[in-house]
């Protein structure tokens, strides 16, 4: 059905490109309505075989509004003078960087030593912290640099086994970078709340949501469409939290799943609620900006490692064949339609 | 399990304790992941880095002719910490601290300048001290703060009064010769014919008397008025214009229009 209305769409504007783009008859409110000099059908504006090509040529020219001559002369005039004027260079585009790049400059520059105001520390976290400096904290930018080397290889080596990657900022602004290391890491995203019980009571609340299968070229193969019904939800194989101290839920429930989870950790926040913390100040959004990034990247080498082994015939994971998709999910026994069939 | 939750840390465990029992079919992918990469180690404390104040300083050492460089470190405290005490994080001091809360309990105003924040990328803290000027550094308290700072590690027998005092007199002169440069410059331009306008003194003074004769149009109104109530009120004229004379707005009315124009 859908593959139908997608040639019918198609077709519509292969018919469409042979005609004359519409022109409003107005391009200002507040113009009056002036009487469009070309109204005629397609087929009438297109000049024929026999006549020569002047006549054509006067008919655009006549056609032309004032707007659109203004326009013509506009271009004639940047075209003439185009190449005057300066040239910017070397200017700042702000590039994610990848792991092995990153120096203790970087992480100085971006303030991930800025830790929270000395009385607000969760002890825990001493062995993070460098010193105090002005009532605050200020964590050691080595210890960043290590632990934040140690989650960029774990987003590696899950994202070239072919895991699912959650990426979860839910503070203001976060949703960028968040978006951009999910994209990355060919993973996904969330920006805004986590649902309480999206992995706990996930037939509920992710129960309408779609699944596929793909190929190790992450390819849909749609024939697996039907064996996905009654499937429990799919949970995630890394949760990557910018501010673990909004997401407690996120965590608890990463926890009750037994999913390992990475977390941004200031010297306010709990470093045995993720797995590898890395730690940091949450509160910039430069320094979020610069690990989620970071993250990001190392996802991203995994991913194309993973599809680069696909080519070679190599896998860094064990395949799921298809018997095992048609499995029933609860029993782990072939399902009663099949062995109907075989009997 | 108590107030310590290491559930996240043993992510791996569980999951091997899971498959080896049965609970799930299959082992996750980041099993091996988890095996190879460890989760680092929690809760473990270290002895916090202790940082010194350190003062780097030539001096001349009787018995030899040249002078040496020494560093004083501070001396330990004579009270030990308390027990609790131990794990905490030290504070971090360094020499210019000290230097830069006199300058600017000194020069308050100082800190008004406007300042430029912008991040350079490559030689952002490779000035040469041994001068005043800098180049690619506006002159600013922190200028007069690393000079001081490096007349004391570089010169022989150089106490902090004496830094003190040769830094800022080199900052005054430069800063005298800002205003001079600034100045002739003005009146260059002007020779050749920029017009500035009015100066913001000029523009204050300006927005001040409008609304001083604003408050005139209004006083004028006001007495206006009570004249009228008070006369309302007596009945009688002349007692009016008794009382009239008494009123303090009265005078001022009729004094007024005389003094201020």
């Amino acid at each position: 059905m859908i593959v139908r209305q997608f040639g019918v769409r198609q077709s519509r504007q292969l018919l469409a490109l042979s005609r004359r783009a519409p022109v409003s008859a107005r391009f200002l409110s507040t113009e009056t309505a002036v009487e469009t000099p070309v109204t005629s059908s397609p087929e009438s504006s297109v000049p024929s075989i026999n006549s020569p090509l002047e006549s054509g040529s006067t008919q655009s020219k006549q056609s032309l509004t004032e707007s659109e001559q203004r326009w013509r002369k506009w271009e004639a005039s940047k075209n003439a003078f185009h190449k005057l004027g300066s040239t910017t260079k070397d200017s700042y585009e702000p590039v994610p960087l990848s792991a092995s790049e990153i120096t203790l400059e970087h992480l100085l520059a971006a303030g991930t030593h800025m830790g929270h105001s000395t009385s607000r520390w969760n002890p825990q976290n001493s062995r993070y912290i460098f010193g105090i400096r002005e009532g605050v904290h200020i964590i050691s930018l080595d210890v960043t640099a290590a632990y934040l080397r140690r989650a960029a290889k774990v987003v590696e080596e899950v994202a070239a086994r072919g895991g699912i990657i959650l990426f979860a900022g839910t503070r203001k602004g976060q949703k960028r970078s968040v978006v951009g290391a999910a994209h990355l890491a060919k993973g996904y995203h969330i920006f805004e709340r986590w649902i309480p019980g999206s992995l706990t009571n996930g037939e509920q609340i992710l129960g309408h949501c779609e699944t596929k299968v793909v190929n190790a070229f992450d390819e849909e193969l749609p024939e697996f469409k039907n064996d996905l019904q009654d499937r429990p939800v799919v949970k995630p194989d890394l949760v990557v939290v910018l501010n673990p101290l909004e997401n407690v839920v996120l965590l608890h429930e990463c926890g009750l799943n037994n999913v390992p989870t990475i977390g941004i950790i200031d010297t306010d926040a709990d470093p045995t609620r993720v797995t590898y913390p890395i730690p940091a100040n949450d509160d910039s959004l430069r320094s979020t900006d610069l690990i989620a990034g970071v993250l990001g990247r190392a996802g991203q080498a995994g991913q194309n490692r993973r599809l680069q082994d696909a080519k070679d015939g190599k896998f860094s994971y064990q395949p799921v064949s298809a018997d095992w998709l048609r499995l029933d999910p609860f029993t782990g026994m072939p399902l009663e339609a099949e062995q109907q069939k075989k009997k | 399990m108590g107030k310590i939750n290491l559930t996240a840390l043993r992510v791996r465990e569980t999951a091997l304790k899971q498959f080896a029992s049965g609970k799930i079919k299959r082992l996750p992918q980041w099993v091996d992941v988890v095996g190879d990469v460890p989760p680092p180690e929690a809760l473990i404390r270290k002895p916090p880095i202790q940082h010194q104040l350190v003062r780097q300083r030539m001096k001349t050492i009787p018995g030899s002719s040249q002078p040496q460089t020494v560093f004083e470190v501070q001396e330990k405290r004579r009270k030990p910490k308390k027990a609790s005490r131990m794990f905490q994080p030290v504070e971090l001091r360094y020499e210019e601290d000290e230097l830069r809360q006199e300058f600017f309990r000194d020069h308050p105003w100082e800190l008004a300048r406007p300042r430029v924040l912008v991040e350079p990328t490559k030689n952002r803290f490779q000035h040469d001290w041994s001068r005043m000027k800098q180049p690619g550094k506006r002159l600013d308290g922190e200028s007069v703060v690393q000079r001081q700072l490096w007349l004391l590690n570089n010169v022989p027998d150089m106490t902090k009064s004496a830094a003190y005092d040769i830094a800022r007199r080199e900052f005054y002169r430069l800063r005298l010769q800002e205003d001079i440069e600034r100045r002739i410059a003005a009146e260059e331009a002007e020779a050749t014919g920029a017009q500035f306008g009015p100066s913001m003194l000029e523009v204050g003074m300006e927005l001040e008397n409008k609304q001083y004769e604003l408050w005139k149009d209004w006083a004028k109104n006001e007495a206006q008025i009570l004249n009228q109530k008070f006369a309302s009120l007596s009945g009688a004229p002349e007692l009016a214009n008794e009382n009239d004379e008494k009123e303090p707005v009265k005078s001022f009315e009729s004094v007024e229009p005389e003094e201020l124009n």
